[in-house]
C-alpha cells in the first residue's frame, strides 16, 4: 500500500467465483474509496448480482480476498458482515412483502439497539422520503415498483451504514422514478455513505458515479474515472447510444 | 345420545389440540421450508414427560405444563441444532429424511424407556361437567380451550412485538433478504424450533389428559394430523393453521357422529388429499404467492455410482441360488426370504422415489393392495396362488397409480404428505370396508404358495421362489433404467419444469413408473400374504414404508443393485449381531440419520 493514497474503503482483489462447474468471476480486482459512488457495468449474466453477494457473503468465491475497512470479510456470515456497516438494497428490491411499510424500514435497524436514535432515523427517512408518510401502515407488498424502491432505500439507510451496495437500483422504474433514485443516491452519498452500485443503464448510473468498472463474463475490461469512461468509445459502443440493448 | 352442540364443543376442543401442533409445523415451514416429521415425536414426548411429572413428581398443573413445554423446547433446540443445522448445504430431501429418522429414534426411545404399553395421565382437574346450552363442558376442555388460547395470543404478541419475532416473520418472507438486514437465520430457526416444541409437547399432555391414556402409537397420528391442518391453512400460514386445525377438529368431529369412529382418520386424510388436489397452497392463501417451493438445490446427492461388473453380479446371483443346497439354517432362508421381499419392496421404491423423484412415505399401502388381493383371489374364488399373485401386482399397478394420480402435479415434500396420506387412506379403507375385506379381522387360512398345481411349502422351495421372482424384478428394471424410459425419468426428477420444456409428458411418465413400481410392491405383497397366512390392515404399516426408504438411501437411490444389496443389509444385520427386535426399528432410524448426514448417496452410489 502506498502512502498517501488513502486506503480504500472496500477492495475486492483477485476474486475467482463459481457455481459448480462454471466459472462466474475471473480475478476481479475492485476498490470502492471512501465517500465514493462507484458503478460496476455489465450485460445480462456477465457476473453483477453475484459480486454483490460476494461482497455480502451470501456466496463464497474460490479464491480472493474482500477487504472492508483494513479487515477481511472472508470466512464472516452475512449478518456479521452487515453488523461491520455494509447495508444493501437488493435486486427486485426484495421488501419483506406481508409486512408494514414502517415494519420494513425499521428491519433495517435490525443490527442496532439504540431505540430513540432509531426511532429519529425513522423520522429522518420520511423527510427523505416525504411519500412513504402517507403509506407506513400498508403492507410493503401493495406499493407500486417506485415506491418499494423508496422503502428498500430508507431501510438500507437504517442501518447506518459506511457503504451501501445496491443492484440495478432503476431496473423497472418509470423515467420519473429512475431520476429520482439517482438524484437520491447522491444524497445518500453527499451525507457520507459510499455506495457500491451495479447498473445495465450506464449513461444514468455514469452520470452519478465516481469511478466504474466494465464486467464482461467475468472479467473487468475497463476501469477508471466516470466522466473519462462516459466519453470512453468502447463503452458508448457497448452500453451507450445505439446499441445500448446490448 | 351426545347432541350436535357436544360434538361441535368436541370438535373444536380437538382442533385445539391440533391447533398447537400445526402452529408449530407452520412456523417451521415457514421459516425452512420443511415439513417436520419429528413433530409428532415432540408431542410424543411431552405426553410422557407430563406423565412423569404427573405420576412420578406429583407437580401441581400449571408446574406441570411448563415442564413440560420446557423440557420439550429443549428438545426441539436440540434436534434443530444437531439434526438439521448441518444439512443446510445439503440436498433438497436431506432435511425431511433426517426429520423422519429423528422420529423413529425419539419415539424409539420413549417406547424402551416406557414400554409400549399404554399408561393412564390423570387430568389433575376435578372431573365435572357444566350444562351449556344443549351439550355440557368440564374445566378440561376449558384449560384445552385457554391454553389454546392464550398460546396463540403469547404467540402474536412475540411476532409482533418482540425483535426476534420481527425476525422470525422476516426470515419467513424472504431468508436472504433477512439476512441482509443483519438477522441470524441459526438463531431464528432455533427459536422457531424451540417454540414448535413446546407448543407440541403441551398439546401432548393436553391430549393425554382428555383421554386419560398415553401410548406411543400417538406420535405418528399427531404428525399426520398436524400436517393435514396445516396444510388445509396453507403451508408456513400461522393463522391458516389455526383455522384448519379447528376445521379439521370440526369435520372430524361431525364425521364421527354421522358414520362412527373408525371412520374419524378417514375424513382427515380425505380432507388433505382434496386439499393438496385442488387448492395445493391451502384454503386462505392469497393470491399474490406462488406455491411455497421445498427447499431447492439438487434432488438428491449426485455422486458416481459404484460399477458392479456383470460376471460379479453372476456370480453372486449363482452363489445365493445355490445357497439353499449349502448346510445353512432354516433360520438364515427365513432372513433372506425376508430380505428378498423387502428388496422388491425397495426395486419399487427406488424407482419412484430415486429415479423419478417422487418420495413416497405410503408405499406399505401398495404391498397392502397386492395381499389382500393375492390373498382374496385365492381364497374366495380359489384362482391358483401364483397367477393370485400376478393378480395382485397388477391390482397394485393400477390402483396405486390411480390413487397417486392426482397428486402427479405436486412437487418435493407435498408428493410425500399424499402419499403419506393415501397410504393411511388405503389402510383406512381396509378397515372399513369390512364386507370385502373382514375389517378388523383380517384375514386368515390365506392358502400356502404353490406354483402349477405344487405347494411351496418347503423353506428352500419358498426361498427359491422369492428369489427367482425378485430377480427377475430386477432384471426388468435394469431394461427399463437403460432404455430412453430411465432417461426421462431421471430428467423429471433433476428439472421437471425443463424436462416439460422438452415435451416429456410429466403424468405419463410418472404413471409408467408408479405402474412398474406398483406391480413389483403388489407381487412382494402378495407374495408376503401367501407366506404369512393371515394379514390385517396393520400388516403393512407406516413403519415398513419408511424402512424401504432407508434400504433405497442405504443402497443409493435409484440404484437397483443398491436396493437389494440394502435390503439384505438392513434385514441380515441386525440378524448376524443378533440385536433384539425392540432396537431394531431404533437402529434403523439411526441409520438413515447417519446415511443423511455422512453419505447422502449410499453405499453403492445415486443413478
Ligand atoms: N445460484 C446460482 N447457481 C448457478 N448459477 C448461477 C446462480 N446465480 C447466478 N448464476 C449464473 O451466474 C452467471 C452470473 O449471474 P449474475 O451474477 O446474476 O449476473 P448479472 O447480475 O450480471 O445478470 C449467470 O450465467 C447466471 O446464470
Ligand atoms: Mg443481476
Amino acid at each position: 500500500m502506498t502512502t498517501g493514497t488513502p486506503e480504500p474503503l472496500l477492495a475486492l482483489s483477485d476474486i475467482n467465483t463459481f457455481y459448480g462447474q462454471a466459472q462466474v468471476h475471473f480475478d476481479l480486482s475492485i476498490t470502492v474509496g471512501r465517500g465514493h459512488i462507484v458503478c460496476l457495468l455489465g450485460g445480462n449474466a456477465s457476473g453483477k448480482s453475484t459480486t454483490m453477494k460476494i461482497i455480502l457473503g451470501l456466496v463464497k468465491p474460490r479464491s480472493g480476498e474482500v477487504m472492508f475497512d483494513g479487515a477481511s470479510l472472508i470466512g464472516l456470515t452475512t449478518p456479521q458482515i452487515v453488523r461491520r456497516g455494509i447495508a444493501s438494497v437488493p435486486e427486485a428490491r426484495r421488501l419483506f412483502a406481508d409486512m408494514s411499510v414502517r415494519e420494513n424500514i425499521l428491519m433495517g435497524a435490525f443490527v442496532r439497539n439504540d431505540r430513540d436514535a432509531v426511532a429519529q432515523d425513522l423520522d429522518r427517512m420520511l423527510t427523505l422520503f416525504p411519500k412513504l408518510g402517507q403509506r407506513l401502515s400498508q403492507r410493503a407488498g401493495s406499493l407500486s415498483g417506485g415506491e418499494q424502491q423508496m422503502v428498500a432505500m430508507a431501510r438500507a439507510l437504517m442501518s447506518r451504514p459506511r457503504l451501501i451496495v445496491m443492484d440495478e437500483p432503476t431496473m423497472g422504474l418509470s423515467p420519473l422514478y429512475v431520476d429520482r433514485v439517482l438524484e437520491l443516491i447522491r444524497t445518500i452519498n453527499q451525507e457520507g455513505v459510499s455506495v457500491f452500485m451495479v447498473e445495465q443503464n450506464a449513461s444514468l448510473a455514469l452520470e452519478i458515479a465516481h469511478e466504474a468498472y466494465v464486467l464482461q463474463t467475468g472479467r473487468i475490461v475497463l476501469s477508471g474515472p466516470a466522466r473519462t469512461l462516459k466519453d470512453d468509445p468502447r463503452v458508448r459502443d457497448a452500453y451507450l447510444g445505439g446499441s445500448e440493448a446490448a | 345420545m351426545s347432541s350436535w352442540l357436544d360434538y361441535t364443543i368436541n370438535g373444536l376442543i380437538v382442533g385445539n389440540v391440533y391447533a398447537l401442533v400445526a402452529v408449530g409445523l407452520a412456523l417451521i415451514f415457514g421459516v425452512s421450508r420443511l415439513i417436520n416429521f419429528a413433530q409428532g415425536s415432540i408431542y410424543l414426548v411431552g405426553a410422557y414427560i407430563g406423565w412423569v411429572a404427573v405420576v412420578q413428581l406429583h407437580t401441581p398443573l400449571p408446574l406441570t405444563i411448563i415442564f413440560v413445554a420446557v423440557v420439550a423446547a429443549l428438545v426441539g433446540v436440540i434436534i434443530e441444532r444437531f439434526g438439521l443445522r448441518p444439512l443446510q448445504n445439503s440436498v433438497r430431501i436431506a432435511p425431511l429424511l433426517a426429520t423422519i429418522g429423528i422420529s423413529f429414534v425419539l419415539d424409539q426411545l420413549v417406547m424402551l424407556t416406557f414400554s409400549p404399553n399404554p399408561r393412564a395421565l390423570p387430568s389433575q382437574l376435578p372431573d365435572v361437567r357444566f350444562q351449556v346450552g344443549g351439550g355440557t363442558i368440564g374445566p378440561l376442555d376449558l384449560l384445552i380451550a385457554g391454553v389454546g388460547i392464550s398460546s396463540a395470543l403469547l404467540l402474536f404478541v412475540f411476532l409482533r412485538y418482540s425483535k426476534l419475532g420481527w425476525a422470525v416473520r422476516a426470515a419467513s418472507q424472504d431468508r436472504d433478504a433477512a439476512m441482509q438486514m443483519g438477522v441470524d437465520v441459526n438463531r431464528v430457526n432455533q427459536a422457531v424450533f424451540g417454540i414448535a416444541a413446546a407448543l407440541g409437547g403441551v398439546s401432548g399432555l393436553l391430549v393425554g389428559m382428555y383421554y386419560n391414556q398415553i401410548d406411543t402409537a400417538m406420535s405418528l397420528q399427531a404428525t399426520l394430523k398436524g400436517v393435514v391442518a396445516e396444510v388445509v391453512g396453507g403451508a408456513g400460514n400461522v393463522p391458516g393453521a389455526v383455522v384448519g386445525s379447528l376445521l379439521l377438529g370440526l369435520v372430524e368431529s361431525y364425521g364421527v357422529a354421522v358414520f362412527g369412529t373408525s371412520y374419524r382418520n378417514l375424513f382427515a386424510f380425505l380432507l388433505l388429499v382434496v386439499v393438496l388436489v385442488l387448492r395445493p397452497n391451502g384454503l386462505f392463501a392469497s393470491a399474490r404467492q406462488a406455491p411455497p417451493e421445498p427447499l431447492t438445490g439438487t434432488f438428491i446427492a449426485p455422486s458416481r455410482p459404484v460399477r458392479i461388473p456383470r460376471w460379479a453380479l453372476a456370480v453372486a446371483v449363482a452363489a445365493f441360488a445355490i445357497l439353499p443346497l449349502l448346510p445353512v439354517s432354516f433360520y438364515i432362508l427365513q432372513t433372506l426370504i425376508n430380505a428378498w421381499l423387502l428388496g422388491m419392496l425397495a426395486l419399487s421404491l427406488t424407482l419412484v422415489a430415486g429415479t423419478i423423484g417422487q418420495v413416497s412415505l405410503g408405499h406399505a399401502a401398495l404391498l397392502a393392495i397386492g395381499a389382500y388381493t393375492s390373498a382374496l383371489l385365492s381364497l374366495t374364488l380359489s384362482v391358483p396362488v401364483g397367477l393370485a399373485i400376478v393378480a395382485g401386482g397388477l391390482m397394485s399397478a393400477a390402483l396405486g397409480t390411480i390413487l397417486i394420480s392426482p397428486s402427479f402435479r405436486l412437487r418435493g415434500h407435498y408428493v410425500s404428505i399424499a402419499t403419506l396420506a393415501i397410504g393411511e387412506i388405503v389402510s383406512l379403507v381396509i378397515l372399513n370396508w369390512e364386507s370385502v375385506t373382514r375389517g378388523p379381522i383380517g384375514i386368515s387360512g390365506i392358502p400356502p404358495l404353490s406354483l402349477f398345481g405344487y405347494d411351496l411349502i418347503s423353506p428352500n422351495s419358498v426361498y427359491w421362489f422369492s428369489f427367482a421372482v425378485m430377480v427377475v424384478l430386477a432384471l426388468l428394471q435394469a431394461r427399463l433404467l437403460g432404455s430412453h424410459l430411465g432417461r426421462s425419468f431421471r430428467a423429471i426428477r433433476d428439472d421437471d419444469i425443463a424436462a416439460r420444456a422438452y415435451g416429456l409428458s410429466l403424468n405419463r411418465y410418472k404413471s409408467l413408473a408408479f405402474i412398474f413400481g406398483g406391480f413389483a410392491a403388489g407381487v412382494s405383497g402378495g407374495i408376503a400374504a401367501h407366506l404369512y397366512s393371515y394379514i390385517n390392515h396393520e400388516t403393512f404399516n407406516t413403519q415398513q414404508s419408511i424402512l424401504a426408504l432407508t434400504v433405497v438411501i442405504l443402497g443409493g437411490l435409484g440404484n437397483v443393485v443398491g436396493a437389494i444389496v440394502g435390503a439384505v443389509a438392513l434385514v441380515g444385520l441386525p440378524e448376524v449381531f443378533r440385536i433384539a427386535a425392540e432396537y431394531r426399528i431404533l437402529i434403523y432410524g439411526i441409520v438413515l440419520l447417519l446415511l443423511v448426514r455422512f453419505r447422502p448417496q449410499g453405499l453403492l452410489g445415486t443413478i
